[in-house]
């Protein structure tokens, strides 16, 4: 169905990757659909909530707590769990994450393994890795097994195939299940995964996960999920090994009051999700035996480095961002080239990447601040889009071909006309007339020739009005004389 | 070469000098978390009536089934609904109330059971820890009349019993009563469900697909 490319170091720029979703309605209505309906349920329970901005709040002044003191509490973690029985593993890179696991699961005599939805884990592609090493990988949320199945790529982080309809779903379970007579009815589709999973769950002895925060105080994992295939993850299996970016602690049990308030509001409109829960290394008698935390840095330690780039790592991974934002709204997840795709993924990713790939995502925004206004742990992605596009610039500055790029030319001609008001009135006067050529009957320009083409390739423009304020202020002045 | 000690002292001490301006220590750390920020509703402000009202509605909501007891008519309403459910063979944690084992039905008590034997029961029979009226959440802290996690999630009927004296207003309030942290905890708000599919809301994948609750005035 698509051909969607999620490794930033092979992803096309932005606005060369949005051209196929831009052309292809059915996915544009289902990304518009989907997004619709959680904007509104959100809305709803968020209105609901009379301290929402008092939580919001709180939150934020968590996240970025800990974010402050990492250090300590990263040890506290560590040696909180290892005292209740888990065996905590560090991970410099996505390669050493990837090693780590995979030397855990041949300890364990694996050749499969069942895995919950885990960001992290998508983020250090470590499903290829494995099975090119002869393991087997079954993911268990519904709508992983729609992408893993149909070979598809996620799109959104909370509902990653919400690009993908009934009819698509049923194409997909019947070709891959061998299920004939399966209707397009969502209730017998989720039937069909619950009955396909079910054995695997029984039987495969191994569990891999990630975890939406680690505490502290105790050494504890928490996974906030909705249909149960966490739950099984995590009860059934010998062995446990979950993946987690460093960023994810919270000091204390308490924390959770603020953080379970906020986190099913923002992703799904939910008051609460299905389950959460929380363990402690190991139980005996109750859930997997060996238990092992893969700590992930990759980059995380960069970010938290520069101060105004901190707040990146505040996120929970609700989507929020991304359900509200104009842009992930018409694109879908697919043209951010990485599986942090919407308003998140344009200032994570680049940074993830040390600014060596994905440089078109800060400017894949129209800086509405939408984002910004729902996020709940208040991080301030427009600041953060903007001064990441600094970074670029300044970058491409030094470089030499810059000099006879069209566009950096462009803005030098500009910097000239914008400095004085005569010439730039002038301009504008002649403007007007060069795109009255270019300007359709409804008032919107849809394509330009040159560096022109750049904007109009993904999006239209207005034309310009027959009078500027300036002109109209100027007439009023005249008039009223 | 990468060994793990390397990489753990690698990444601390790249977080440490990434922070080195901000972070506290010791007694200035505790400070730091003390003066947080909380100016969230912590407890709430209904009548006790009012709390329990608010909880059938939003359990309701979830397509969970609701009925009253006193703790005198328990046995019989726990009775009630095993003969409503239409099934017979039952799984329960061991610490149960052995009053609540009603005759006339299979019960296999969980001294730990094999995942094989647990999957043969239609349902299970549990005691709670605390339950959420805000979010119309129960909360399971797998203490011995609770049982172990696996137990609450393999049957596809769960039948849950509450106690009045157990339902707390806010999330807040429930952190408040429970400062001792369990090792184990499972929040339940509602049978599984999932809305992957056109954002269309399906009740029960892999976990019970269907939640009684019996609310005990106690």
């Amino acid at each position: 169905m698509t051909t969607a490319i999620l490794d930033p170091k092979l992803a096309p720029p932005f606005r060369e990757a949005v051209l196929p979703v831009l052309r292809n309605p059915m996915l544009r209505k289902n990304v518009a659909h989907a997004t619709e309906v959680i904007q509104n349920k959100r809305a709803r329970l968020v209105a609901e909530k009379r301290d929402w901005q008092q939580l919001r709040e709180a939150a934020s002044a968590i996240r970025a707590h800990v974010l402050e003191n990492l250090g300590a509490y990263l040890e506290q973690f560590e040696a909180r769990c290892t005292a209740a029985g888990g065996v905590v593993h560090w991970a410099s890179t996505a390669d050493e994450a990837r090693q780590i696991i995979l030397d855990l699961l041949r300890e364990e005599h694996a050749t499969e393994a069942i895995k919950i939805k885990t960001m992290t884990s998508a983020e250090i592609e470590l499903n290829p890795y494995l099975e090119a090493a002869g393991v087997r990988v079954h993911e268990t949320d519904l709508a992983e097994i729609i992408l893993q199945l149909g070979k598809e790529e996620p799109s959104h982080i909370v509902v990653p195939a919400l690009h993908i309809n009934r009819s698509q779903v049923r194409e997909i379970f019947s070709r891959t299940m061998g299920l004939k007579d399966l209707s397009d009815d969502p209730k017998e589709l989720t039937g069909a995964a619950r009955h396909y999973l079910r054995e695997k769950f029984l039987n495969i002895p191994t569990a891999i996960s990630g975890a939406n925060f680690l505490i502290a105080e105790t050494g504890s994992v928490a996974v906030v999920e909705s249909e149960g295939n966490g739950r099984m993850c995590l009860t059934l299996p010998q062995a446990m090994i979950s993946v987690v970016g460093i960023e994810k602690v919270l000091p204390r049990f308490q924390d959770l009051e603020v953080m379970l308030q906020v986190l099913a509001r923002s992703a799904t409109g939910e008051r609460m999700n299905p389950y959460t829960s929380l363990w402690t290394g190991v139980t005996p008698g109750d859930g997997p035996q060996r238990f092992h935390v893969v700590l992930l840095d990759n980059e995380r330690s960069s970010i938290l480095a520069r101060p105004k780039e901190r707040q990146t790592l505040k996120c929970i991974r609700c989507a929020a961002c991304m359900n509200h934002c104009p842009v992930y709204r018409q694109t879908g997840g697919h043209a951010y080239g990485s599986c942090y795709p919407g308003p998140i993924g344009a200032i994570l990713t680049p940074q993830l990447m040390r600014m060596h790939y994905a440089e078109s995502l800060p400017f894949a925004s129209s800086l509405c601040g939408a984002c910004y206004e729902v996020c709940p742990v208040k991080i301030d992605i427009p600041a953060v889009l903007l001064d990441l596009r600094a970074d670029v610039v300044n970058i491409e500055r030094k470089q030499a071909k810059r000099a006879f790029d069209l566009m950096y030319i462009g803005l030098r001609v500009a910097n000239t006309l914008f400095a004085r008001a005569w010439i730039f009135h002038a301009t504008q006067r002649i403007g007007r007339i060069g795109l009255r050529l270019f300007t359709g009957k409804d008032g919107w320009i849809k394509r330009l020739p040159s560096i022109g083409g750049r904007w109009t390739e993904n999006r239209d423009l207005r034309g310009l009005p027959n009078q500027t304020f300036h002109e109209w202020w100027e007439a009023r002045a005249k008039e009223n004389q | 070469m990468n060994t793990p000690v390397l990489s753990r002292q690698r990444i601390l001490n790249r977080v440490r000098s990434a922070t080195a301006t901000v972070a506290k220590h010791g007694g200035q750390l505790a400070e730091a978390y003390a003066a947080l920020p909380r100016p969230y509703i912590r407890k709430g402000q209904m009548s006790a009536e009012g709390r329990l009202e608010l909880l059938i509605e939003r359990l309701r909501e979830y397509d969970a089934e609701v009925v009253e007891s006193t703790m005198d008519a328990l046995p019989v309403t726990i009775e009630a609904q095993l003969a409503a459910s239409g099934k017979h063979r039952f799984v329960v944690p061991s610490g149960l109330d052995p009053e609540w084992l009603v005759g006339g039905f299979d019960w296999k008590i969980d001294y730990n059971l094999t995942t094989a034997e647990i999957e043969l029961a239609e349902g299970v029979v549990t005691a709670a820890s605390c339950a959420i009226a805000d979010s119309g959440t129960i909360v399971l802290h797998h203490s011995p009349g609770e049982g172990r996690r696996v137990i609450t999630l393999l049957p596809d009927w769960h039948l849950c019993i509450l106690r009045a004296s157990q339902v707390v207003e806010t999330l807040p309030e429930y952190f408040d009563r429970f400062r001792a942290v369990p090792a184990l905890i499972t929040w339940v708000s509602g049978p599984s469900a999932t809305a992957d599919i056109e954002m269309t809301r399906i009740k029960g994948v892999h976990g019970p697909r269907f939640l009684h609750v019996i609310l005990v005035r106690d």
